[in-house]
């Protein structure tokens, strides 16, 4: 789920990890009382700064979506339907403002864009 | 003390042709810090300094808060050195070279050093001489590491080798960092090897610091502007422009420093022409840098830019 | 850290102590071979001279080899690695230094045992008398003084040490043309002089290294 860590992004490091992570519990790929990798192995296997590590996890348990458990490690929280749904939405917003930036760089009419989004979304459904 | 590492006008002459010219360094302390620089800058010179193995010509120099050269077995004492080219004594087996290293450091941690050595599939009656490049490597690492020390100071530790040993280098470092929170000060060419692992950077070119900043605002404060149609008026700029460019298309591009979200809305009262911001991964930004530096062409931000616009 | 410097030491001179320390043991043995006393007293006397210039001759190749080898691999990493030890310059010195003493006893106790057994094993003739260990002695301050010498030259760079080396080398090169000459012009011999001749340092190499004596 870390393979998409982009060091060259504006977006910093930790901010990307916190991401994948919150990206993985609202889809359920993660499941409440889960551990997740100690900072030890995360700075290790991202090859990332340990602080980079610990920085991902606080943002985090601040959104509470993880708790640090005193010398037991990290582990993922239960979170709210509701709470998991934002977080999708907050996604799609995101994937939607990327795609449309890159649309206009291209010089791609919203029409356009639109009618290719119908043309996608169609073809999945009818898989 | 807050710096690890510290130096003050820090001045090196060997013969009449190279100069460390009045280098001022400060390496907090917990940082990774990346030591960036073109080959022939002088980082193997600095680092050679700051652990006593030269004299300076004038300037000061703190290591771990102790006065170097006055007091460098002190610091040497804290500090695990990976030096560019092997320095260990290549007649001895594995295990002798662990045996011998030792013995000058009592925080040694004899049962880590076994089993990383095992880790790496080092054995130990293997001689010095016959190992590879990256074997070396290796046991450089572990003895540097096995020392327990407060500050590791690598230079140029995985230039040459392999992308899998590079890695394996890199993990031992950072695993001993996340258990121990030492400091790391690593030297390099390699700039996307750093990219990920450091939180500082310094960028020494012939001789002098370009730029020492966080990581964070070394990447995201250097950004490439593509403008149709250059503004009016750019004499209160408030970031600096490194480089401008003239691309066949009519449009311009302007390679600036010092660049924060906000300055956005000045940028599209000036022109209208703004196509794009880009963002530079840590080489380009290197690259923009050092070329800057050379041309001589660097201005504060916010400095009129009168000269270039014609 | 002594054992540590010790050991290094060991390994890379043990080969040429092991020799030494053989040699060491052969020489009074051989100088003893087939001593034939019937002729006298001064007989005797001469032919355990002829052996007399091996004793001087291997404590200086001992003290030079061994101060070479005590100083091969740091050279060659010209030094950086005793520098980044957290050890004083001085100090990294005296224990080489110290542990180069120490691996040079094992020669002198194979002269020492050589030159005990030789005596015991010889009819002494009346009026001579044994000389173990004084010659024992004699070569342990010979060894221990080349050893110093020669540490003292290699223990600086590699360019002090050819400085030294180059000017020996020029002086003889000017003598053995000089004399190729016809000249009778002698540069070494107040060198010579200087050094061997009391109170110069290296006396001690010179004189008469017996076995046994009046």
């Amino acid at each position: 789920m870390f393979d998409q860590i982009d060091p060259r992004s504006s977006t910093p490091l930790y901010a990307q990890i916190a991401e994948r992570l919150r990206v993985a519990i609202a889809s359920g790929e993660l499941k409440p009382g889960q551990p997740l990798p100690s900072v030890r192995q995360l700075a290790a296997r991202l090859r990332v700064n340990p602080a980079t590590a610990v920085q991902a996890y606080r943002d985090l348990e601040n959104d509470g979506f993880v708790e640090l458990r005193q010398g037991a490690g990290t582990f993922v929280r239960e979170v709210s339907a509701d709470r998991r749904a934002e977080e999708r939405r907050s996604q799609a917003r995101q994937l939607v403002r990327s795609m449309v930036a890159a649309a206009g760089k291209l010089g791609v009419s919203p029409k356009e864009l639109r009618a290719a989004l119908d043309h996608e979304m169609g073809a999945r459904t009818h898989e | 003390m807050s710096n690890a590492i510290e130096t003050k006008d820090l001045t090196y002459r060997a013969g009449k042709s190279f100069l460390l010219d009045h280098l001022n360094l400060r390496v907090p302390v917990g940082a990774i810090y990346g030591f960036l620089g073109p080959n022939g800058a002088g980082k193997t010179t600095t680092i050679r300094l700051l652990l006593g193995l030269l004299k300076p010509e004038s300037g000061a120099i703190a290591v771990l808060g102790q006065p170097v050269p006055s007091r460098v077995r002190e610091v040497l004492a804290g500090t695990g050195y990976v030096p560019e080219r092997p320095h260990l004594h290549l007649s001895l087996t594995v295990e002798e070279s662990v045996r011998f290293h030792r013995a000058f450091y009592p925080t040694w941690d004899h049962a880590w050093a076994a089993e990383q050595l095992r880790r790496f599939g080092l054995a130990p009656d293997r001689l010095l001489r016959q190992l590879s490049k990256g074997e070396m490597g290796k046991v450089m690492i572990t003895l540097a590491l096995a020392q327990r020390p407060e500050l590791l100071v690598l230079d140029e530790p995985t230039d040459g080798l392999d992308p899998v040993v590079r890695r394996e280098l890199l993990t031992a470092m950072l695993e001993y960092v996340s258990d121990r929170g030492a400091t790391v000060f690593i030297s390099s060419h390699l700039v996307h090897e750093l990219e990920r692992v450091c939180d500082w950077v310094g960028v020494l070119d012939r001789g002098g610091l370009v730029s020492e900043m966080p990581m964070q605002d070394f990447k995201n404060g250097i950004k490439r502007l593509v403008l149709a149609a250059p503004p009016e008026r750019m004499d209160q700029a408030p970031f600096q422009v490194l480089a401008r460019e003239m691309l066949e298309s009519g449009n311009e591009v302007w390679v600036v420093r010092g660049w924060r979200p906000e300055m956005l809305s000045w940028v599209q009262q000036q022109t209208r022409g703004l196509r794009e911001v880009q963002d530079l991964d840590l080489e380009e930004a290197f690259v923009e840098l050092l070329r800057t530096a050379r041309s001589g062409s660097t201005r504060d931000p916010g400095r009129p830019l009168a000269t270039v616009m014609v | 850290m002594f054992r540590a410097i010790l050991f290094t030491q060991w390994k890379w001179g043990r080969l040429l102590l092991l020799m030494a320390t053989l040699a060491g043991f052969a020489i009074p043995l051989l100088s003893v071979q087939g001593l034939n006393t019937t002729y006298g007293n001064f007989y005797v006397v001469m032919s355990l001279q002829a052996f007399g210039i091996a004793y001087p001759l291997l404590a200086a190749s001992a003290g030079l080899l061994l101060s070479l080898s005590a100083w091969t691999s740091d050279h060659r990493g010209r030094h950086v690695y005793a520098l980044s030890l957290p050890v004083a310059r001085w100090r990294y010195v005296l224990l080489r230094y110290q542990a180069g003493l120490l691996l040079l006893l094992l020669p002198i106790l194979g002269i020492w045992l050589g030159a005990i057994l030789a005596t015991r094993f010889t009819h002494i003739p009346a009026g001579l008398h044994p000389y173990a260990a004084a010659l024992a002695l004699r070569f342990a301050l010979s060894a221990a003084l080349a050893y110093t010498a020669f540490f003292a030259i290699s223990s600086g760079t590699p360019k002090t040490a050819g400085i030294v080396l180059g000017i020996a080398a020029t002086l003889v090169a000017i003598q053995v043309l000089a004399s190729a000459a016809g000249s009778d012009f002698n540069l070494l011999r107040p060198v010579f002089d200087r050094l061997f001749v009391w109170p110069g340092p290296f006396e001690i190499f010179t004189g008469r290294w017996m076995l046994l004596d009046v």
